[in-house]
């Protein structure tokens, strides 16, 4: 008896100081983990409007954030696009409601500040304050507006899609033409040495400089890369000869990794089904907010 | 055979727990996909042929993504006028849930209803995939040393195989609900490795004292595995998959099943392999765990071949 | 605590996890991220810091509170020492480095089943003093880190010609390295090499005596 007393002592004991420990180091590192996220989210970001080493982001340069939701009420659904809003100097954050037709169903300034935005249980739940009770929400997704001294100068939209074994998740950029500035693979699970390859240079700058109608008729072809574009993609050549071969080849369709041909068209897929619905989205969403004069910070 | 038996009456009995695909009217029996840009509409009832016919009655679009309608190009009424085939002008991504409205078709009323893969198959894929597509040993690369260590006997291969699915699906199971309904709520997901592991134990445990009360016959023969079981990765592996993929509880049920059943299938398949293999003439430096692993690396370039298998 | 009479010198102790007892290549052990995740040299370098800084941890955390541990409660100890110190490593990683940790996947969690881990904690740890303790631990985790090293280094120069991500071939010789399969092949001829070093080792000690 006292054996057992003993031993439930001594669990106890040591189940308390793990969890302390466990518990410091959780308090301790969730904030740096949040940032360093963040820091990491905005280098990708950077990197694909082109700004990097040797060529720094201008202060003008600015990044706002619109979050779509589809609102589900009863009888009818929604989409509810939350917008950064300029009021008095401050941003603020207003959920402009549109109905399937792309009209204008509802405005509600929602009570954000930039941090909490960032953070999907604040915002969600903020949203749920504003629109009343029994609606849902779900997110949707995620586009980020670049603005340079108040114009605009790109778009950045993230997307998951499935790749050949699971999701291949993206971060893509558009000018303000649509016309594609560049492509990040943020993560996947294809085979490495294989599917895998769809995260480097050589496969996925061939997306770059896609007009947005040589994006939508984009084909993969299984040809083996030519020797000078593969050069020019990995950035291996000068910055003249890499101008003018990727010029040369922005018409031309995607050749298709060695082995992996499917991860390839499922890429090129989802990346075409992406574009085309921003584009769509954006057009309405840009109308709405300029007849109803809402004063958005982008 | 009698392992088969054992997991072919686990399978039916997940079916039991499946929940019926039920359709959202009655006046539509089924509706599903057909080909790549294609639904087909099977009507309880002859619907009105000019009616049906009009493309511009449909409106289509993706569950997630109701303001992006996708456009019918035509719609063809067969001639029992019950079954509807609906055309699009792109193809369309069966992965996802589709909603198909219909106004005014039969007595004014609009229909409002939704296609879908069947939830079953869904499930299925999720078993398959844990069985060969991602196969823990040959494509994940876990639980290798107990692996390596009880594959030379085709018996205890049979029997840790076992043994290891019976513990994964009730520890998966136990740990969803430790995840679902404490971990979550509580925000305390970065305690999952500590309850995760303690649950396993537990597991083990469990059914050690169990089987050496209820069936003393079989503890003889299994008993011994069950030690190996508890400082493995395969176990605990899996309900950190569950939890970083978000998996319901029938879904976690079917990955453990085939997390399980997999590792029973590699150990078998190694274990007839290195049976041969002792009376083989083998260089005297790759005796043992060397020939074994090139053994192993050579069923996972066969298994690589699995890879994109889409049953459903 | 024990006296320090009975202290091995520090060398040994290290020689020992990365020579005679390497827990890859010699006593087989762990052998799950070997295989796995040994693509590149970073990876395996990353994990081998990993699961030394876990080892060690656990080791002296151990050997220090050893005259506290009740001898029928102490496996579930160990399991919840470990299991703690991989959280902690696994929270700091996640935080401060997340790229490499984006590609450890699951095996940074599951270094929580390792075996080498407890069998040290086993073997050594519950009965020696925390210096000799943390040698040990350290020198285990040396091995097992040399052993990934190793072994990415293999795969990764034959597999893409490169080291440490820089391209020093300037070609890629074998495809085949990087495919996850050839981990199996790797690691299985390494072996092989090995026992065949000892072997000759062995005849040509023979043939002296």
């Amino acid at each position: 008896m006292k054996d057992i007393l003993n031993i439930v002592f001594r669990l106890t004991a040591s189940c308390l100081m793990a969890a302390v420990v466990m518990g410091a180091t959780f308090i301790f590192t969730d904030k740096a983990k949040k940032h360093n996220e963040h820091a990491r989210e905005e280098r990708t970001m950077y990197r694909l409007l082109g700004y990097g080493e040797g060529k720094p982001v201008p202060s003008t340069l600015a990044l706002h954030q619109i979050y779509r939701y589809v609102i589900t009420e009863p009888g009818r659904q929604l989409i509810g696009y939350l917008v950064p809003t300029t009021n008095a100097g401050k941003i603020g954050y207003t959920l402009v409601s549109l109905d399937l037709e792309g009209k204008m169903a509802d405005r509600k300034t929602v009570a954000l500040d930039v941090e909490q935005s960032r953070e999907k249980e604040a915002r969600d739940k903020a949203i749920l304050a504003v629109i009343g009770p029994g609606k849902e929400i779900r997110f949707a997704d995620h586009t980020i507006v670049v603005t340079d001294n108040g114009k605009r100068v790109a778009y950045l939209l993230g997307g998951k899609f499935p790749g050949f074994k699971t999701f291949i998740n993206v971060m893509l950029a558009l000018d303000q033409q649509y016309t594609t500035l560049g492509l990040e693979v943020l993560e996947n699970e294809e085979d490495p040495g294989l599917g895998a390859e769809i995260e480097k240079d050589y496969f996925k700058n061939q997306f770059k400089g896609r007009t947005v109608d040589v994006l939508k008729g984009l084909q993969v072809v299984k040809e083996p890369l030519p020797d000078q574009y593969r050069q020019a993609l990995e950035g291996r050549l000068a910055d003249a000869d890499v101008f003018r071969i990727m010029e040369q080849f922005k018409d031309k369709n995607i050749y298709a990794l060695t082995g992996a041909t499917i991860s390839s068209r499922m890429l090129t897929d989802g990346l075409k089904g992406m574009v085309g619905k921003f584009v769509y989205r954006l057009d309405i969403l840009d109308r709405v907010l300029k007849e109803q004069k809402i004063a958005v910070s982008f | 055979m009698k392992i088969l038996k054992i997991l072919l009456s686990a399978v039916l009995l997940a079916l039991l727990f499946l929940p019926a695909w039920l359709q959202a009217t009655e006046f539509i029996e089924s509706a599903a996909f057909s080909g790549k840009n294609g639904i087909a509409v099977a009507f309880a009832v002859p619907v009105d042929k000019a009616a049906a016919a009009e493309a511009s009655r449909y409106t289509v679009f993706e569950e997630n993504d109701p303001d992006i309608k996708l456009s019918v190009t035509s719609a063809a009424l067969g001639s029992d006028g019950r079954s509807l085939q609906l055309l699009f002008a792109e193809p369309l991504n069966s992965t996802k849930t589709h909603v198909v409205r219909v106004q005014g078709l039969e007595g004014g009323v609009d229909l409002n209803f939704k296609v879908a893969k069947p939830y079953f198959g869904h499930l299925f894929s999720i078993l398959v995939a844990a069985l060969v597509i991602n196969n823990f040993v040959f494509t994940k690369y876990l639980g290798l040393c107990v692996f390596f260590g009880t594959s030379k006997r085709k018996k205890t291969a049979k029997g840790m195989g076992v043994v290891f699915t019976i513990v994964m699906v009730a520890s998966a199971s136990m740990s969803w609900l430790f995840y679902r309904f404490t971990l979550i709520p509580f925000h305390l997901d970065f305690l999952q490795i500590v309850v995760f592991i303690g649950l396993v134990s537990l597991t083990v445990q469990a059914v050690d004292t169990i089987l050496r009360k209820v069936n003393p016959v079989l503890f003889n023969s299994f008993g011994v595995y069950l030690v190996l079981v508890i400082a493995n990765c395969v176990i605990i592996a899996v309900p950190l998959i569950m939890s970083s993929l978000n998996y319901n509880f029938l879904e976690t049920f079917m990955l453990a099943l085939g997390a399980g059943g997999g590792f029973l299938l590699a150990l078998y398949l190694m274990s007839s392999v290195r049976e041969r293999l002792e009376l083989a003439k083998i260089p005297p430096t790759f005796k043992g765990l060397p020939i074994a692993f090139i053994v192993a690396g050579q069923f996972a370039l066969a298994f690589l071949g699995f890879s994109g298998l889409q049953l459903f | 605590m024990t006296t320090s009479s009975n202290t091995k010198p520090p060398w040994e102790l290290l020689s020992r996890g990365i020579l005679s007892e390497n827990p890859i290549f010699r006593l087989a052990l762990s052998m799950c991220p070997a295989v796995g995740i040994s693509t590149t040299v970073m990876n395996g370098l990353m994990l081998g810091v990993a699961v030394l800084l876990v080892q060690v941890f656990s080791s002296v955390t151990i050997s220090l509170f050893k005259n506290q541990i009740h001898p029928r409660i102490r496996i579930p100890t160990y399991t919840l020492t470990i299991a703690t110190w991989v959280t902690v490593i696994d929270l700091v990683m996640a935080a401060y480095l997340p790229g490499a940790y984006a590609k450890m996947g699951i095996f940074i969690k599951l270094i929580v089943a390792f075996a080498i881990i407890t069998m040290r904690l086993e073997m050594f740890a519950c009965k020696e003093n925390a210096t000799d303790s943390f040698w040990d631990g350290v020198g285990m985790g040396l091995g097992f880190m040399v052993g990934m090293v190793v072994i990415g280094f293999v795969r990764e120069l034959l597999g893409s010609g490169a080291i440490l991500g820089y391209d020093v071939l300037g070609f890629k010789p074998l495809l085949f390295f990087i495919l996850p399969s050839a981990g199996f092949f790797v690691v299985g001829l390494m072996m092989a090499f090995f026992n065949w070093v000892e072997l000759v080792y062995k005849r040509r000690k023979g043939i002296q005596l």
